[in-house]
């Protein structure tokens, strides 16, 4: 790879995206009903520690957030909370149609239908819930995705801070939370 | 054909006590029509008495025609290995019914989710209001007159592209060629 190319990178970020993509620490946080397919994603059938996948146990040690179907109004402030609490790089993935259109639950009071508003996300896989083979070709997208360097929403967060906020007091109407000064 | 006799003596027993309307709906099932007054004597007799030690579930059905409440005591006998359904009508406008909290513990978790979920009081009832739902100041989520669709579409945003959905009842019957009676046709989604 020579310099002189239009998308280059510079050795030192392809070693630390190349890094960075075959290590991924999930969180160990099974936000709703998604969260049955992650325990056969990972033993030995369907064996997700060969990618580099294993379980982080806080919030601080973890990479990846993985938002496993419905949110309720009740989760998503405690998701919010643990998401401002991941360091940078983050990433998150999202499973089912409940967090694209709202899925099976888009008339209830009590559930988000579209995810993105509340936290960025990078990677949506569809299913109702998707089976491992679908979650391992969702982590695969992910390594692409961060290979090709547009996995920067972390920052993006704290950019665009008042966007996510305005949204999120708009359905959290009790707002006792910290203020990160990141 | 069953041996229904084992039910028929529980029933007759029951009426003989008090008198109540009742019927033995099939095997192990047993249902009593009781006025809200009486609740807690007959659920006392059958507790003490007649073997019938475990509340199972305390449900509510809306009856937003007649105007009422109806609450169902689901009591269970280990060793008749009956149901007995004890069935009352509460006024939907001012909805106040008795705590049984002393006769079974479970019943206070059932009845805070009661009084979140359909807005029936129990006086004496000791339990944070805040059970299930989180900072909720609409009216109690299950009754029937309230629009969960119209409230999701307000508060939550949209994606759009979904608004070609179809409503599952009327996709159905359509295609099975049966016909939605009128008394449903009021709460279609048009």
């Amino acid at each position: 790879m020579s310099t002189n190319e239009k998308n280059s990178k510079t050795i030192l970020e392809y070693i630390s995206e190349w890094s960075r993509k075959h290590s991924l620490f999930v969180m160990a946080y099974g936000t709703g009903c998604g969260a049955i397919e992650i325990p056969s994603t990972m033993t030995s059938r369907y064996d997700a520690e060969r990618f580099g996948i294993r379980g982080a146990a806080t919030p601080r040690q973890a990479d990846v957030l993985l938002i496993t179907g419905y949110l309720a109004t009740k989760t998503l402030k405690r998701v919010i909370r643990v998401y401002e609490q991941m360091q940078n790089p983050k990433y998150v993935i999202a499973f089912g149609s409940c967090t694209i259109n709202g899925g099976m639950y888009y008339d209830s009071y009590n559930t988000i239908n579209s995810l993105d508003r509340y936290i960025p996300v990078d990677v949506y896989i569809n299913g109702c819930m998707p089976r491992p083979e679908a979650v391992i070709s969702g982590f695969v997208k992910l390594q692409e995705e961060i290979a090709a360097g547009r996995c920067h929403k972390g920052e993006k967060y704290i950019e665009n801070l008042e966007w996510y906020r305005a949204n999120q007091k708009k359905i959290i109407k009790n707002w006792r939370m910290p203020d990160y000064n990141w | 054909m069953e041996n229904l006799e084992k039910e028929n003596n529980i029933l007759l027993e029951v009426q003989n006590a008090f008198k109540i309307k009742g019927k033995v709906i099939r095997d192990r099932r047993v249902e009593v029509m009781v006025s809200k007054d009486m609740v807690s004597s007959v659920l006392l007799f059958l507790k003490n008495q007649k073997g019938f030690i475990h509340l199972a579930h305390i449900a509510c059905i809306d009856f937003i025609e007649e105007g009422e409440f109806q609450l169902v005591y689901v009591t269970w006998s280990p060793e008749q290995k009956i149901h007995v359904m004890v069935k009352t009508r509460v006024d939907r406008e001012n909805p106040v019914m008795e705590n049984i909290d002393n006769i079974w513990d479970q019943a206070n978790t059932y009845e805070r989710e009661m009084r979140e979920m359909y807005g029936i009081e129990f006086p004496g009832l000791v339990g944070d209001h805040e059970f299930i739902l989180e900072d909720w100041d609409e009216m109690p989520p299950m009754r029937r007159d309230f629009d969960t669709h119209a409230y999701a579409h307000k508060t939550f945003y949209q994606r759009p592209g979904r608004e070609d959905a179809q409503d599952v009842r009327e996709t159905i019957t359509k295609r099975s060629g049966e016909v939605i009676p009128e008394y449903a046709k009021k709460y279609s989604r048009e």
